[in-house]
């Protein structure tokens, strides 16, 4: 019975989509001096004051959190870069491109750890939190167009968190469309007809004991 | 056979229909309101749809179409699809439609499905994303269980994002720090 069945079809909660956008690399200008990292991910350094260095989003708020260094907000994260994309948003039915895959998760990570960091926080917040929505919506709409017939669904530039929101709706969603749509639910009269004889199953089994 | 131990599966084929004794059958019981252990042929009784199957497969029933796939129904579904109460009609409609079309020979009822799950899924999908889990309670009294399974994953999937996205607590405490140490003696 697809469809009904108990078990999970959500693959990651949000706390394990932010463990994996930590990965994600930022910039930041440290304000202490410290040798190259040497990490399984990559070398990251040499620290020196006031010079702007990359790292991954973990390691810069564990800088953070120590008070050793200052993370750059990305691009993106400028108010009047938010406003086109909100603008961009409203006027297309197609996802933007210009926001990186994590940007949920990056965003509250930094408004959580950094906010002081962030020029216009509070506009920057709430130009993100429209831009959400605005997203949300498009892909209720794409999502309503759903029938029987559909097999797969193409939604571009769909963002990592936005994915995870709608992933067990769609996966159950589907299932039913497909078992509603199967050709055996209408079946055709003569299949029914020659199902009644229940004695024809094990006709072919004896012949091949023979 | 597949599904032998799916407790809805189970559940989906308690549902009673109507069946109309082809033959005669002595000695049998299922049928409460004769005062004889004996059934006539043509007599009507109301059967779980499990035994209604098996005999019918053995061609001593013939099984009416039950009254949550009947004319007035159907015409109410293509009406207002979503206004429709279907829990208090059989809350395993969708499943229920899926068992009994092939066995009442009605081809219909599998459109019938699709069209209403087609409709239905709509309403589902707008409700589940955006309304309060307090605000819906009203609307998935009309859902069968296909429909509240399909609504409560959107929902928790929903409110697991809005919990993590207001914060709170990052670190869960272990069980064992949270507990008082019992008092000795």
């Amino acid at each position: 019975m697809a469809g009904q069945s108990n078990h999970e079809l959500s693959l990651f909660s949000a706390e394990e989509l932010e463990f994996i956008a930590e990965d994600e690399i930022v910039d930041i200008v440290p304000n202490l001096k410290m040798d190259p990292l040497c990490l399984i991910s990559g070398d990251f350094g040499p620290f020196t004051p006031q010079i702007v260095t990359q790292v991954p989003l973990w390691l810069a708020i564990a800088l953070k959190k120590r008070g050793k260094c200052s993370i750059v907000p990305p691009q993106w994260m400028s108010v009047e870069k938010l406003t086109q994309v909100l603008e961009a948003e409203r006027d297309s039915q197609e996802m933007s491109e210009h926001l990186p895959f994590h940007y949920v998760e990056i965003s509250r990570l930094l408004f959580d750890h950094a906010r002081d960091n962030i020029s216009d926080a509070y506009m920057v917040r709430s130009l993100i939190e429209d831009i959400r929505d605005v997203r949300f919506h498009k892909v209720e709409t794409d999502l309503e167009a759903f029938n029987g017939r559909t097999i797969a669904v193409k939604i571009k530039n769909l963002s990592a968190m936005e994915v995870n929101i709608v992933r067990p709706f769609i996966g159950r969603a589907l299932q039913a469309f497909y078992k509603h749509d199967s050709p055996d639910l209408i079946p055709d009269p003569e299949r029914v007809s020659d199902r009644r004889p229940q004695v024809a199953p094990n006709a072919p089994r004896r012949q091949l004991r023979r | 056979m597949a599904n032998y131990y799916d407790i809805d599966d189970i559940l989906v084929e308690e549902e009673i229909v109507s069946v109309i004794f082809q033959k005669a059958a002595s000695g049998v019981g299922i049928d409460p309101s004769s005062e004889t252990d004996f059934i006539e042929t043509g007599s009507k009784v109301e059967l779980p749809f499990w035994l209604a199957h098996e005999l019918q497969l053995r061609q001593a029933v013939s099984v009416n179409v039950p009254p949550c796939f009947n004319q007035k129904t159907r015409l109410e579904i293509q009406a207002d699809c979503a206004c429709v109460d279907l829990r208090s009609r059989c809350p395993y409609f969708y499943e229920f439609g899926c068992k009994i079309a092939p066995i009442v020979g009605d081809r219909t009822i599998g459109f019938l499905l699709l069209s209403a799950f087609k409709n239905r899924y709509r309403e589902v999908l707008t409700k589940a994303h955006t309304a309060a889990i307090t605000a819906g309670s009203k609307f998935w009294t009309i859902l069968t269980n296909e429909e509240i399974n399909l609504y409560e994953t959107a929902q928790s999937a929903m409110a697991s994002f809005k919990k993590w996205r207001m914060g709170g607590a990052r670190f869960q405490i272990a069980s064992i720090l949270g507990r008082k140490r019992k008092p000795t003696e």
